[in-house]
């Protein structure tokens, strides 16, 4: 593991032009193998060399531009960070400690550890012939914060790199807004000092006596430094927003160590980097020979070259420059600081068209913006009505109002037309200045600091008034007729195109005649808007080319036309009825018919439950196929039963192919058995599964859902290939994300009616999983993978591109369903505590050892008496319970703790990925301390954040560890307690799941841990997970406990001690393992 | 200084000068004025007085170089007069506001047009000047710089043509304060100018602090806040060099004939545009 860090360090000579460099290192978990050179070189650092390697291979950032024969050498330098630091090492930052064995100690000292690091530069073309570097820092963390997200998996961003990501992307603001102006540094160099006079020269000596005899001081001795001047109220906010959130390790690099342990002020190094870094933009600007005449002897070609920024200027032509600048860059100063009202334009349209229109003058207080006043309101107050007002709009309302008006004037010159009064009210404009007022001079003033009102229809809706319009109607093939049920899942649509100006369909005639009206803002039946002619010339003629066809599509295939459109046009859509029913539907879930609970169906269905249900009957009605994503816990299984159990009902009897991960092929036969036993399931899974054709399709016949896993679609492709599937359904659908992966590869290949994907991780963040989803159910609609990046993933991702992401929200919303917990709707229908078993089969290696042990028992069971036998009895249900967790804490042997060797481990680790990318907390309860330590150990490794709490905690450490998991603002961790120690006592109210990893006889004992995480302060609704291995002793005694849930009290005890009480053949048979639960 | 007055007041008072100055004296005139042969330049009581260098001519006897003494005087309105034409400024806004921005007002010569008068001098009557050179013609060459230097300074204070046609800073200030709108520009007349503001470094210097005292781990490596979401895009539609925009084109330290705004408009979009390279 890698974990990048950066930060910005400033350059050592504190001269009065103090540069800096942004400086990249890379931390890993191997540490150097030979002894560094210096003492105090970090250790675990990628060093020169493979710094360079590691930043050109893994990171693309390679050296400088091809126009170079020889390219440059990426320039890494060592710098030094003050660290924490123990034993002469350096702690490892938070991120990497996770991927080591170390414990973190609470106290440390500081040292200065040197670290070679790359300095963020790009070569850059300047003029004809020169280049620069110039530092490239916005865009090198643009891009590593992308490929960290998105793409690598080995390499991690440091929180002090994703600081300055953030940073970064803010700043950016001030150069894409032009916030900044050209401007003087002024230096007062020291008066000539008496020392100088002392040794010149008697003759000069007489001189300088005559000078200082006379009374008039010499003119102070100055220095004039051209540079740029940051002027934006929102950077001086976001410095010290952003100061308080910056991490300390990046205040504390430094291109010397210093003699004591210190850091940077973080304000100050934040206006230090962004100074530098604009300064160092601006000045290296490639400029051509024409503008370089347009700047030539004034202000700006002196702030625009690198040259003159940094050498002093004494001209006295200069001190008058400086003069002059200082008095405009006052006033700029001024009317951006703090006024106590804001002015406001408000444009009226008239009631008639051909009368003119008005643009009134307000003021609107800023405390409370409410408060608007038209001056002419103003003007007709009365004098002790003035004065109150000017207790809220401050006294010196008229000076500041009118030298506003000015400033609004100059940007805005019609206004002056408005000031030849002595009470200023308004202006009125024409229909066509009115138009460029809104499309241009409202954005401006806005811009500028005013406030603009404008007419009610003036909305992005409003101004895009004219439009193609899709006249679409659904037509269903096939009807009702079960016979044809194949071919009647193709929804089609008829369509049209018809023109259409704010929802109503327009004549080419009347068209025509808005086309060629000059103006753009017209008042089309009674209402004012804005036409764009050119826009509208443009759509007459795609109406043309295309009016006379009467085509129809697939459902699909219209979906995709109107998120997308076509020709650069967005669609107006009319459905039909029909249509219009449809498409409400897929939109928004809530309109959804909610179909009565299917029967026999063994349980209860909770409402949102229901609409998930009859969401999957109506899409699949629709011959279209979704993805069910709700979140973790909330029942999906239990909705995909009840469809199935729905369409039987209906008098469908085709086979459904399940295809999941391993570690919960078992579990959905649990699950279909307890909701809905008159289901048949078969799995095929493990080496005796059937193979043979013939006998396979007979099978498949004979049952309603086959249950596989997803590596056996691969060996199997053949076998079910050759089924045409009623539907397949693929659970953690995720596992399909690799479109190259032979798995996924066949997968796409099966051919079903219907296709459905389940997913419980937020699709939308990850773009190219749900593409791959996408891939599966709706293969082409969201393009080739290639297509997909360019056109959604890095726009998106990379670039923030918020209409990029609205059109693909429009194209994938009517297929997925995702409920989350948090959703006021849903957390009403829920329980405040779901619980749910989690059945997983134990693999080979634990059955044979399962097995062996079961032997020996039975064995012994027949020789021993008394003492002794309760004692066998105990250790033998340890040592299954053992097995059944993982074969490691059997074996104790310090193998492998991974999740191939267990499937419920599996099941963990695939739910805790869920979880943590979802944004939640879990705990996690066993009773054995090994299996607690191994499991903090290998989540942690997962780069999970994990705690560790057991009967050898000692007090102050696990106080700690709860208010650090339990704090709003730690990154969602998992908690991992011991049954024992952590049963009582403790709030952790953070997590929403609790997992019990071993089962415990007693469920209060279970119970009362379960109450950890479901206590006072709880908001969230709990869910509980209880892992049980199929076939074994646990699913028995989960069965007991099920069982005595009903019998209370049937069962005593809340410890094993009275199994020792069974008999025997009690005892044989509760331990007995279940072959068929075994899988590979 | 390549044109000596880039305003149309400053030009105005140009014309005047050279609708009655022979073409000679007037290009000797600004090659005064550029030259720096006015060695010193002070308006008092709305007269300026000017010393200016000479050349040396031995054909007029002159063979050490001569300090002459110029000055130029207005013809000055009354007061009578100038309360009145106060008033009338101060019951238009745009006046007021384009001096609270530095500006002559385009139009004021019609509010003094209203009272038979006019603000910027037209006729050769209205220009009393006198030189100690020993030059026959009135005006001189002398006269012609300081008049073109005193156009220049009419660009950077437009209220030294009210000073020059007799109504001092007090006494302008005094009517201003007479009428409502007035107040507000006699208010921002008695504002000082700022002074130079040395300081210390180029950059903000980063200040060097002590370590705190029992940092924690997580403090030092870690934020106190989660940066989750991408910081907001921004979907406004930008303006460009709207932050110069309010302080007009022709800034006094601009001392091209070129548009101002214009030139950092495409300053602006250059630092955009091309460095695209290392900022997105």
């Amino acid at each position: 593991m890698k974990i990048l860090h950066g930060t910005w360090i400033p350059a050592a000579e504190a001269d009065f032009i103090q540069a800096g460099a942004f400086y990249l290192w890379v931390e890993t978990t191997e540490t150097a193998g030979k002894p560094s050179k210096t003492a105090s070189s970090h250790p675990r650092q990628l060093t020169k060399a493979s710094l360079a390697e590691f930043l050109a291979t893994e990171l693309g950032i390679k050296s400088g531009t091809s126009t170079t024969h020889q390219p440059p050498q990426l320039e890494i330098l060592p710098q030094y960070f003050l660290l924490p630091t123990i034993a002469d090492q350096p702690l490892p930052s938070l991120e990497l400690a996770r991927y080591l064995e170390t414990e973190l100690p609470e106290t440390f000292d500081w040292q200065y550890w040197q670290v070679d690091c790359y300095k963020t530069t790009a070569l850059v073309k300047i003029g004809s012939f020169h280049h620069a570097s110039v530092n490239n820092v916005i865009k090198v963390l643009n891009e590593l914060h992308f490929l960290t997200l998105h793409q690598l998996a080995d390499v991690q961003l440091g929180a002090d790199l994703l600081f300055w990501y953030h940073y970064t992307q803010a700043f950016k603001q001030v150069i894409v807004r032009d916030r900044y102006i050209p401007a003087f540094k002024y230096r007062l160099l020291a008066t000539p000092k008496t020392s100088r006079a002392a040794k010149s020269t008697a003759k000069s000596a007489t001189r300088a006596k005559k000078s200082t005899a006379s009374p008039s001081t010499p003119p102070p001795e100055f220095e004039l430094y051209a540079a740029w001047e940051i002027v934006s109220q929102q950077y001086e906010a976001e410095i010290e927003q952003y100061a308080e959130v910056m991490p300390l390790v990046c205040a504390a690099g430094f291109a010397a160590p210093p003699d004591k342990p210190q850091l940077h002020d973080k304000a100050t190094l934040l206006r230090h980097f962004s100074e530098c870094l604009l300064t160092e933009l601006v000045t290296h600007s490639p400029s051509t020979a024409a503008f370089d005449k347009k700047v030539a002897d004034s202000l700006l070609e002196l702030c625009l070259s690198p040259q003159h920024s940094a050498t002093p200027n004494r001209a006295a032509e200069t001190l008058e420059w400086y003069q002059q600048w200082k008095i405009w860059r006052d006033r700029i100063h001024r009317s951006q600081a703090e006024m106590p009202f804001h002015l406001c334009f408000q444009l009226k349209s008239p009631d008639q068209p051909e009368e003119l229109w008005t643009l009134e003058f307000q003021v609107a207080a800023k405390h409370d913006p409410s408060l608007r006043i038209a001056l002419l309101d103003y003007w007709r107050m009365r004098s002790p009505q003035q004065k109150q007002f000017h207790k809220e709009f401050g006294k010196d309302f008229e000076p500041v109002l009118l030298m506003n008006l000015g400033y609004a004037a100059r940007i805005y010159s019609a206004l002056w037309a408005g000031l030849d009064t002595d009470q200023p009210i308004s202006i009125s404009l024409t229909a066509d200045d009115a138009a460029t007022f809104l499309k241009e001079t409202a954005w401006v003033l806005e811009e500028a600091g005013y406030k603009v009102i404008v007419p009610a229809w003036w909305t992005p809706k409003g101004w895009q008034r004219a439009k193609i319009r899709l006249k679409a109607s659904g037509r269903k093939l096939g009807g009702n007729d079960k016979s044809k049920s194949y071919f009647s899942f193709d929804t089609l649509v008829d369509y049209q195109y018809e023109l259409s100006i704010g929802g109503e369909a327009v004549s080419e005639q009347e068209w025509q005649q808005l086309v060629n009206a000059k103006s753009s803002l017209v008042q089309f039946r009674g209402q004012w808007m804005e036409l764009d002619p050119d826009k509208m010339q443009q759509m007459l003629e795609f109406w043309k080319k295309h009016k006379q066809e009467h085509p129809e599509m697939g459902l699909l295939d219209f979906i995709k036309l109107t998120a997308t459109g076509e020709d650069g046009f967005e669609f107006e859509v009319d459905h039909d009825k029909t249509l219009t029913e449809m498409m409400s539907r897929l939109n928004d879930k809530s309109a959804l018919e909610v179909l009565p609970e299917p029967q026999p169906f063994n349980g209860t269905l909770r409402e949102y439950q229901k609409r998930g249900v009859s969401w999957l009957h109506y899409l699949e009605s629709l011959g279209l196929n979704g993805c069910l994503a709700d979140d973790m816990g909330m029942g999906k299984s239990a909705q995909v039963i009840a469809r199935l159990v729905q369409e039987r009902e209906a008098g469908e009897t085709l086979p459904t192919l399940l295809i999941a991960p391993t570690s919960v092929v078992g579990n959905w036969q649990k699950e279909i058995e307890k909701f809905a036993p008159q289901l048949r399931s078969h799995i095929h899974h493990g080496s005796d599964r059937v193979q043979d054709g013939k006998e396979f399709n007979a099978i498949v016949q004979n049952c309603d859902v086959l249950i596989t896993s997803f590596s056996l679609v691969r060996r199997d492709e053949k076998l079910l290939g050759d089924i045409h599937w009623h539907r397949i359904v693929i659970d953690e659908a995720q596992n399909i994300k690799n479109p190259k992966a032979a798995q996924t590869k066949a997968i796409l290949k099966l051919s079903a009616a219907h296709r459905l994907a389940l997913t419980g991780t937020p699709v939308e963040n990850r773009l190219l999983d749900l593409w791959s989803i996408f891939n599966f159910l709706n293969p082409g609609y969201l393009g080739k993978e290639a297509y997909f990046r360019k056109s959604f993933e890095i726009p998106i991702q990379k670039n923030n591109q918020l209409t990029r992401s609205t059109v693909l929200k429009k194209l994938v919303e009517p297929f997925i369903l995702r409920r989350v917990k948090t959703d006021p709707a849903i957390i009403q229908d829920l329980p405040d505590k779901v619980e749910q078993k989690l059945f997983c089969n134990l693999t080979k290696e634990q059955a044979s050892l399962y097995e062996a042990t079961v032997k020996d028992v039975e064995k012994k069971l027949n020789e021993t008496e008394g003492i002794q036998r309760k004692g066998l009895i105990l250790a033998t249900l340890l040592k299954l319970k053992q097995i059944c967790n993982h074969p490691r804490q059997f074996l104790q042997d310090n193998s492998d703790f991974t999740p191939e060797r267990s499937h419920k481990l599996e099941r963990l680790t695939e739910m805790a990925a869920e979880a943590m990318e979802a944004g939640e907390s879990m705990l996690v309860f066993t009773q054995f301390t090994e299996i607690g330590e191994s499991l903090e150990k290998y989540l942690r490794h997962l780069h999970y954040k994990t705690y560790y709490l057991h009967g050898g905690t000692n007090r102050v450490k696990r106080e700690t560890m709860i208010a650090d998991f339990q704090d709003p603002e730690t990154e969602p961790s998992v908690f991992i307690l011991s049954l024992k120690a952590g049963g009582v006592g403790i709030t952790l109210t953070k997590a929403n799941h609790v997992f019990h990893f071993d089962r415990w006889w007693n469920p209060a004992v279970e119970n009362q841990a379960t109450d950890r995480a479901f206590r006072i302060g709880q908001k969230k609704n709990v869910f509980v997970h209880k892992f049980v291995a199929i076939g074994t002793l646990e699913e028995r005694i989960d069965q007991m406990i099920e069982d005595k849930k009903k019998l209370a009290g049937a069962i005593v005890g809340s410890d094993e001690s009275w199994l020792t009480e069974l008999d025997n053949e009690s005892f044989k048979k509760l331990i007995a393992l279940n072959k068929k639960a075994v899988m590979e | 200084m390549s044109t000596f007055s880039r305003t149309w007041w400053g030009q105005k008072f140009i014309d005047a000068l050279e609708s009655f100055t022979d073409s000679g004296r007037l290009s000797r005139g600004r090659s005064y004025a550029r030259g720096s042969k006015v060695k010193s330049f002070e308006i008092k009581d709305g007269i300026v007085t000017a010393k200016v260098r000479g050349s040396v001519n031995p054909y007029f006897g002159v063979y050490k170089e001569p300090l002459y003494t110029t000055v130029v005087e207005i013809q000055p309105i009354s007061a009578a007069k100038w309360a009145a034409a106060i008033a009338l400024i101060a019951s238009k806004a745009s006046y007021i506001s384009k001096l609270l921005l530095n500006e002559m007002p385009d139009t004021i010569e019609d509010a003094f047009l209203t009272l038979k008068l006019n603000l910027l001098p037209r006729k050769r009557s209205e220009f009393k000047t006198s030189c100690s050179c020993p030059d026959y013609g009135d005006p001189c060459k002398h006269v012609a710089g300081v008049c073109y230097l005193l156009a220049a300074e009419f660009d950077r204070d437009p209220f030294l043509v009210f000073e020059l046609r007799g109504l001092s800073k007090t006494a302008l200030q005094a009517e201003l304060a007479k009428s409502p709108l007035g107040i507000a520009l006699s208010a921002q007349l008695s504002t000082q100018a700022t002074s130079s503001a040395p300081i210390e470094s180029y950059y903000t210097t980063p200040q060097a602090i002590a370590l705190p005292s029992q940092t924690s781990l997580k403090e030092f490596w870690q934020s106190p806040k989660r940066f989750s979401a991408l910081p907001e895009p921004s979907t406004q539609i930008t303006v460009p060099a709207i932050l110069i925009k309010k302080q007009g084109d022709a800034p006094s330290f601009w001392g091209k004939d070129t548009s101002f705004i214009g030139t950092m408009e495409e300053l602006y979009e250059r630092v955009k545009t091309k460095n695209r390279d290392v900022i997105d």
